[in-house]
């Protein structure tokens, strides 16, 4: 009888140190909307890929060079990206910043793109296959491509700033639009964004 | 009767397991085993033991990281490598927030049941494999290989992130971090700072910047002709060698030297620097100004850090001194029982005066002459108060305290010989030492460890006093109970010996001019024992720099894996 009596005095005791031992985890994933931004940190995310891309397309846009062009040539601008550097010290997906600077583009409808030099391989190689087994109604000829107008290239930059557990994380992306033929800078854009972070030194 | 004879059979079972766990139990940690098959070349199972061992979600996960992304990498596997040293960073990172709940359980339990944090000088060494993964992914591919060459370098700049977080929170080895206490108060804490180690020994161990850490990047920025981001780090790395980096991790001084001509090369290459360059020249006495020849970098890795072991101690009460006192209890083979007695003279013994006076003013003569064999701790006028909490009451069958050690660093390696193309070119350097860290760094956190270790033993001990009373198990089977719980104690109480195992002991390095083209490397490495390891590979110098990474492990006579790294 004394021993139920003590055995149920530690039950609470054996209750919380079970608790305690193995945790209360559970994990829940949800869908969310791809525009919606969900910053677990101060990297570089989705987001922050797309409104740079966004911005600098549209300041891009905005300089005098596309009308010049126009004037002059008569038809849209294509433009080749050449490389964009991650010169920050965060690993970015620079393809997937290239991708939204293309969407912004095309979907200005004010310039075209050329594929790239990795890309036109592939499609030479599949135009010289097409010779071989295409009919000839639908083979398509070499010697067609459209060469690019301007060239896209830049880098992304960044700068840290760190005490205790605040950081500040500052990001830099400068583009610059160059004319193929005459060399000519035709537009420089910058985007800056910086983020704080904060973290607690005690939590639960 | 037959009570009676139940209770004497217990008393006898739980005295037996008592003292078992007083000693403790040394065994071979899994990482250790893995590392250990790696390096008889069975990759699989070396990642199989630690996948079995070390969960990728429990309280060793960044083991489980750390120890895969080695492997990996020593496998070739770089990309595989990255993603999981990646996954270690961010759980280092996340280890910035302590856990209140998980301190207080460890304070019933043991260090080892908190999540495993990793130590200071990981961060860079993640950093600096991850660079060598994503340059030989480099390597391996033409139409990423910017892009991997840029990863690289991100590595780089989140590790010069880092080494300056941390020489703010140090004072680095540019002077001397003040202590924030006015004259009289640090006077008092130099006087009672020698209740554990004395100070001299403990001075100038911290970790507290990375001369190496900072060549590395040097190295990495020129070859991707990122002059001025080099020249600021090889600036940073003489700064670091010559202002104590080298005189604590024992590096010869040949190797600043050499980066003192690596940095003339890269400000003669940015151009600007006249006055500076010239200014080296004459402090390393060059007088020609031949034009900038390709050099080759060799980093070699050897053999495997040391093993922090685990030894106890016995805490109990002098009633007549009014003093606590810790034993040791010595354990294992006859070499690991020396390093045991030789750790706890070195560090907790009353040996100074300071504890000889203590001694001698609290107990009698022998105390004086156990000072070696024992650290005691007077209670003094405090002692009532012990009493009265049920300390004493507490410790009446000792308790277990575990703290960590090392046994003395064994030099295995007589010297590393270059060859390029059959011919002898150059004696490897020690560049830097994970040895000597881990040893400093055990020796660093000794004093806190042990007082941690005491405070928790005694909060336990306690607690188990007062569950025993309030439950009345005290009335009913008196010193039995004490003794179970003692035991329940003495098997939680176990040091926290867990470490990035498969780390190298130390790495190497030489810089030679090559010319371009096809070369055939022999690495030879002489061991104290008497056998040559030979290492070799062909490489084709085609950049003006160049860096060839590789392992030695020390008990192999012949390398079959793919162990080297050509960058």
């Amino acid at each position: 009888m004394k021993c139920n009596k003590t055995l149920l005095k530690l039950t609470p005791l054996f209750v919380a140190c079970t608790l305690a031992v193995s945790g209360c985890s559970s994990t829940k994933v949800q869908r969310v909307d791809a525009n919606q931004e969900v910053a677990l940190s101060d990297k570089w995310n989705a987001k922050d890929s797309q409104l740079v891309a966004e911005a600098m397309i549209n300041d891009m846009l905005s300089f005098p060079w596309v009308n010049d062009h126009l004037q002059k040539e008569g038809s849209k601008p294509a433009i080749i990206i050449q490389s964009v550097r991650n010169k920050s010290h965060q690993h970015i997906a620079v393809d997937t910043f290239l991708n939204d600077l293309k969407r912004s583009i095309l979907r200005s409808g004010q310039a075209d793109f050329v594929a790239n030099k990795d890309v036109r391989k592939e499609i030479r190689d599949e135009r010289k296959d097409q010779e071989l087994n295409s009919s000839l109604e639908s083979q398509n000829e070499m010697g067609q491509e459209y060469g690019a107008d301007y060239a896209l290239s830049g880098t992304i930059n960044s700068f840290v700033d760190e005490q205790g557990g605040d950081r500040v994380t500052f990001y830099q992306v400068d583009l610059r639009l160059i004319d193929m033929t005459t060399n000519r800078e035709v537009w420089n854009g910058q985007k800056k964004i910086q983020k704080l972070q904060e973290r607690s030194r005690f939590g639960f | 009767m037959q009570n009676n004879i139940i209770t004497k059979t217990h008393f006898t079972f739980f005295t037996v397991i008592y003292l078992f766990f007083l000693s403790g139990c040394q065994s071979t940690p899994a990482n250790k085993n893995a590392i250990l098959l790696a390096q008889q070349g069975e990759f699989e199972s070396a990642k199989q033991t630690i996948r079995a061992d070390y969960s990728a979600n429990g309280k060793s996960k960044l083991l489980h990281y750390l120890e895969l992304g080695m492997l990996n990498h020593l496998q070739g596997n770089y990309q595989l490598s990255n993603q999981q040293l990646t996954q270690a960073q961010q759980i280092i990172e996340e280890q910035y927030t302590i856990s209140i709940s998980e301190s207080a359980l460890a304070l019933l339990s043991g260090p080892s049941f908190t999540t495993y944090a990793g130590k200071v000088y990981h961060r860079p060494l993640i950093n600096f494999y991850k660079a060598l993964n994503y340059n030989a992914l480099a390597n391996q591919t033409n139409a990423d290989r910017q892009s991997f060459l840029d990863s690289a370098l991100v590595e780089m700049r989140q590790l010069d992130t880092y080494l300056s977080g941390l020489k703010d929170a140090t004072g680095g080895y540019d002077e001397e971090k003040p202590s924030g206490l006015d004259l009289l108060t640090e006077q008092i804490d130099n006087l009672t700072r020698p209740l554990f180690a004395p100070n001299d020994l403990l001075k100038d161990i911290e970790y507290k910047d990375d001369a190496f850490a900072h060549y590395v990047s040097g190295i990495l920025f020129e070859r991707n002709q990122e002059l001025d981001s080099a020249r600021i780090q090889y600036q940073r790395a003489i700064q670091a060698f010559e202002n104590g980096f080298a005189q604590q991790y024992d590096i010869n001084p040949i190797v600043i030297t050499q980066i003192k001509k690596d940095l003339i090369r890269v400000m003669a290459m940015a151009g600007g620097y006249s006055n500076e360059v010239a200014k080296l020249k004459s402090e390393l006495k060059i007088t020609t100004s031949k034009t900038s020849q390709p050099v080759l970098n060799i980093l070699q890795d050897v053999g495997i850090g040391p093993q922090r072991k685990q030894f106890n101690l016995l805490l109990n009460v002098d009633e007549e001194a009014k003093a606590l006192v810790m034993t040791p209890i010595l354990w294992g083979t006859q070499r690991e029982q020396q390093a045991q007695m030789r750790w706890f003279q070195m560090l907790y013994a009353d040996t100074s005066i300071f504890d000889l006076i203590q001694n001698y003013a609290t107990g009698d003569v022998s105390d004086i002459v156990m000072g070696g064999l024992t650290k005691r701790i007077p209670l003094g006028p405090i002692w009532d108060d012990a009493v009265d909490i049920g300390l004493i009451s507490a410790l009446q069958y000792g308790s277990r305290i575990s703290v960590t050690y090392l046994e003395p660093l064994k030099q295995q390696i007589d010297r590393s010989e270059i060859w390029v193309n059959n011919q002898k070119v150059a004696n490897l350097e020690k560049i830097y030492s994970v040895s000597l860290l881990t040893l400093q760094d055990a020796l660093n956190n000794a004093n806190s460890e042990i007082q941690i270790a005491l405070a928790r033993e005694i909060v336990k001990s306690l607690t188990a006093q007062k569950a025993i009373s309030a439950t009345g198990l005290d009335a009913s089977f008196s010193g039995f109970a004490k003794l179970a719980t003692s035991v329940v104690n003495a098997v939680t109480a176990s040091a926290d010996v867990r470490q990035w195992h498969s780390l190298p002991s130390q790495i190497n390095y030489i810089q030679l001019p090559v010319s371009k083209g096809e070369h055939t490397i022999t690495l030879k490495t002489y061991l104290t024992s008497g056998i040559v390891l030979e290492q070799s590979e062909t490489i084709q110098i085609v950049d003006d720099v160049t860096l060839w990474h590789t392992r030695t492990f020390l008990q192999k006579t012949r390398i079959e894996t793919p162990d080297s790294t050509f960058l």
